[in-house]
């Protein structure tokens, strides 16, 4: 039985080319629907539509209909419809309006008139579902993200609607907190047969649990379409963002494809494909660009960083890993200056820049080219609006078709993208990136990986803070994990990610090989 | 992940749930009209005390909570500002203590001298009303420390719901905003690598905050849209109630205007007028929501006893003051040490008998029960 259906969908905002034409998708009662396709395809749009906030609070035309628990959208309003869908933003924490969790939580029942017997009932089981009783007399703001967001998704559930749409719940979290909110939603549905429809990016989390995925399109800026629906494990193996595994499974000719490490392995037991011996290294780094030597960094009052000795030096790429509050970004920006050293120094040879965790505090031009140029003029470069440098970082980063567009209006990886260039177009040898992949989809992740190995050869050298080990095994040359501060590992890339329980995928599945780039490259030396 | 709580918590929270936003209302009003009453330093400093341990006992986890030290600083620096400003203005009183350069204002700006002698008697005078001030602002801070104001707005009358709303909504962006706001000078320093530019460094960091804020509020109207918030048509109680503060709010200007020509009569029905007005439509819009309460309470037995007492203390004071205690008010001038009526001391340490309650798992600052799941580490 469908409980969403679209019929004959389509969306065109105001003053812009349609998004969204002809899409036909029924959601039914109990499954989970997974949402995947590049950032600006069109997700949102489709998730938006569920309950109406498209086109109600968007705009535009709109053709087709959405019937959802036997309402169409067209008559009905989000508000109308919260009984029957709960909605949950991308961002935790812009979607609380009380200052206290479990009033928060209430806050859907509040609004429907439920009986407060009925409601006080209804509240304590959201909060038991997604396991978060013991926080039910905390401030949202003091929460961490994954937390926050699971006392979103009660706040959506405490209505016991006929279908929970959540927009990339996780994209803005760190690995631990989107596991929990991932295990949380699997449960919603195992447990209580909550109906799903959600847009996600972690595919090896998400691709397991959901019953079917549907890819969304877009071809040569037309409107978006559904490419596949059907079970994850068929329709996701072609798919640009799908996980590292199913690449590598894909290049070794296995069948059926991967979604997860465990799938692949069974492969492996099978024929050990590749010998150790064919792994190649990253090149040796060059002359001394940064170093700090008994580094003590505080924060309100708390010594928050102790590193003995750190050394950077031409072509490095060293990715700075470890969970949230380990000190990542204190370090970073210790080394940029931003922060004072309690002890010890920081030698720098050369311009150092830092790129900020949230572009959003960054970018304010009206244009991504503006915001390059900016960076110019406060560096004393006005005149230079035909700076080569302009060019070359929008190139690198892939932002050359997004030259024109306002930063807000761009997805979180192209403003992420946006915000790097902007900072490197300043010209700083070293580039300390924070988090850069947060909310990036495959597509901004292969564009930003160029533009980082790019700048290392030239000459430069990067630092990353980043949760993500695929990441830091395709681009690090040095990997630095930290742990409450301190340095727990250092070393090549290869041996620390290589001892580690975080281990990058294919690692897990072919040691010693990093990437999938590698055993490429292993297999064709073989061959030839 | 966390195992269902046990059936008996849920009890457990109910017998010992926190006081109600109304009693600390009554609890903040007589405690302020007490400061009132007796600005004599020393029982100032007696509900400065009181303020803080009960800030301490029942704290709530917000960020206005952990802004009293805050509120007390703020009030302690306008205090600081005013002394200046009289010792360096109010001369002829007493002894001077020492004497600054003097310069005579012109007529214009009032004509009074600034500088000169700076007399003790005039510095301890001013200097006991800002305590006063001080106390005010602590008790302020307090009320906003321990009261839900979520709570507080459901209780109000439910006309005041929406206004009430943007209030917490508001006190729920703060944190953010602040964070934003520290975020957005550091990207600012960043995004030279160093280079330090002051020519249009406000609005630099000023946009992009007001940006984030803009994206951020739309939102969350997206998400209190999605959650049905203002779903049920308005009713005909409402019409009624929008036509009548309407015609208060026009009775209200009449009454001001005719109050300024001098017409008091009209003036005075004007007044009455708007006044039955307002108090229709404070009642049709309490009819017109159909919204329900979550959690809604009545005060307790408690809350009563915890109110009554409260009230005792500027009841008592009030007493003493028309019985004629010289102790209330301290005057610098003949200069001594203030006298303490150990009666007053009593009336105002009633105030204290919250701090003295078991506070509630409700309002506990840091939650005890979090311990059930290691701790995650604040992001630093």
């Amino acid at each position: 039985m469908s409980v969403l259906s679209y019929r004959g969908v389509g969306v065109a905002y105001p003053d812009a080319p349609p998004v969204l034409a002809e899409m036909d998708l029924e959601v039914s009662d109990g499954e989970i629907l997974l949402l995947v396709g590049s950032s600006g395809a069109g997700k949102s749009t489709v998730l938006r539509c569920a309950n109406g906030l498209v086109p109600h609070a968007s705009g535009g035309r709109f053709s087709g209909d959405v019937v959802v628990g036997g309402r169409s959208t067209r008559q009905s309003r989000p508000r109308d419809l919260a009984d029957v869908v709960g909605f949950v933003h991308q961002d935790p924490e812009s979607q609380f309006v009380v200052d206290h969790v479990e009033a928060d939580v209430a806050f859907v029942l509040e609004n429907l008139g439920t009986d407060p017997a009925v409601m006080r009932r209804r509240v304590e089981e959201a909060l038991d579902a997604l396991g978060i009783a013991h926080l039910r007399d905390r401030s949202p703001a003091t929460l961490s993200g994954g937390e926050q967001q699971r006392v979103a998704i009660a706040g959506a559930l405490a209505a016991a609607p006929a279908v929970l749409v959540l927009d990339e719940p996780t994209s803005e979290l760190d690995p631990q907190g989107a596991e929990d909110v991932l295990s949380a939603i699997a449960r919603l549905n195992a447990d209580l047969g909550t109906t799903i429809l959600i847009a996600e990016h972690r595919l090896e989390r998400a691709g397991v649990m959901a019953d079917r995925a549907a890819i969304l399109r877009r071809r040569n800026g037309g409107p978006a379409r559904l490419d596949a629906v059907g079970p994850p494990a068929t329709t996701l193996v072609d798919y640009d963002g799908a996980p590292t595994v199913t690449h590598l499974g894909a290049l070794l000719g296995w069948d059926p494809l991967p979604l997860t490490v465990r799938a692949a392995r069974a492969h492996v037991t099978n024929e050990p494909p590749l010998s150790r011996s064919e792994a190649t290294d990253p090149p040796v780094a060059g002359e001394r660009l940064c170093s700090a030597t008994a580094l003590e960094v505080a924060r309100g009052g708390h010594t928050v960083v102790r590193v003995d000795r750190f050394e950077l030096a031409e072509g490095e790429v060293v990715a700075l890993l470890g969970r949230n509050g380990s000190g990542k970004s204190t370090l970073l920006q210790a080394l940029a200056g931003l922060l004072p050293a309690e002890r010890g120094r920081v030698r720098r040879e050369t311009r150092i820049s830092y790129v900020p965790q949230d572009p959003g505090t960054m970018l304010f031009r009206p244009t991504v080219r503006a915001e390059l140029r900016e960076t110019l003029r406060l560096l004393g470069r006005e005149d230079d609006a035909t700076d080569p440098a302009i060019d070359h970082w929008l190139g690198t980063l892939g932002l050359g078709d997004l030259a024109g567009r306002h930063p807000r209006t761009l997805s979180s990886g192209e403003r992420q993208r946006a915000a790097i260039a902007a900072v490197g177009v300043g010209g700083a040898t070293v580039l300390l990136l924070d988090e850069p992949t947060r909310g990036m989809d495959a597509e901004s992740r292969t564009a930003l990986e160029h533009a980082i190995r790019g700048h290392a050869g030239a000459g430069g050298a990067v630092v990353l803070a980043t949760h993500d080990v695929e990441l830091a095994a395709r681009v690090a040359t040095r990997a630095v994990v930290l742990g409450d501060g301190d340095v727990v590992a250092a070393g090549p890339a290869r041996e620390v990610l290589a001892g580690s329980l975080f281990a990058p995928q294919t690692l897990r599945v072919l040691p010693p090989f990093l990437t999938v780039d590698e055993v490429a490259t292993a297999l064709a030396r073989r061959r030839r | 992940m966390t195992s269902p709580a046990p059936l008996g918590d849920t009890a457990l929270v109910e017998a010992r749930a926190s006081l109600h936003a109304v009693t600390w209302l009554v609890w903040a009003v007589a405690a302020a009209v007490t400061v009132q009453l007796a600005p004599n330093p020393a029982y100032v400093a007696v509900i400065v005390g009181i303020a803080a341990l009960v800030v301490e006992v029942h704290g709530r986890d917000s960020a206005i909570a952990r802004a009293f030290p805050a509120f007390v600083a703020l009030g302690a620096s306008f205090a600081i500002i005013r002394v200046v400003l009289t010792a360096l203005t109010t001369h002829g009183v007493g002894s001077a203590v020492f004497t600054l350069p003097e310069a005579a204002l012109p007529r214009l700006l009032g004509g009074f001298t600034v500088g000169g002698s700076v007399e003790l008697p005039v510095v301890l005078q001013s200097a006991a009303e800002g305590f006063a001030i001080v106390g005010l602002v602590a008790v302020f801070g307090a009320f906003n420390a321990v009261v839900s104001h979520y709570e507080l707005v459901q209780s109000s009358p439910r006309s005041f719901y929406e206004m009430g709303l943007a209030v917490t909504v508001a006190l729920a962006f703060t944190p953010s905003t602040i964070a934003a706001v520290t975020a957005t000078g550091l990207a600012d320093r960043a995004r030279t690598g160093g280079v330090a530019v002051r020519r249009g460094r406000v609005l630099r960091r000023a946009l992009p905050v007001l940006e984030s804020g803009m994206e951020r509020a739309v939102a969350l109207s997206e998400s209190m849209d999605s959650r049905g918030f203002a779903r049920l048509e308005p009713s005909r109680f409402e019409h009624v109630a929008a036509w009548c503060s309407l015609g208060a709010l026009l009775a209200f200007g009449g009454a001001f205007v005719a109050l300024v020509g001098r017409a008091g009569r009209a003036g005075t029905a004007f007044g009455v007028a708007g006044v039955v007005l307002l108090a229709i439509a404070i009642t049709a819009a309490s009819r017109a929501t159909s919204r329900t309460r979550y959690r809604a309470r009545r005060p307790r037995r408690l809350d009563w006893f915890v109110m009554g007492v409260s009230c005792a203390a500027p009841l008592t004071v009030a007493i003493l003051a028309a019985v004629g205690d010289e102790s209330l008010r301290w005057s610098a001038t003949p200069l001594r040490w203030p006298t303490v009526n150990a009666g007053v001391v009593v009336a105002t340490a009633l105030l204290a008998l919250p701090a003295a309650l078991r506070p509630a798992r409700a309002v506990t600052a840091r939650p005890v029960v979090v311990a059930r799941r290691p701790l995650q580490e604040p992001a630093r």
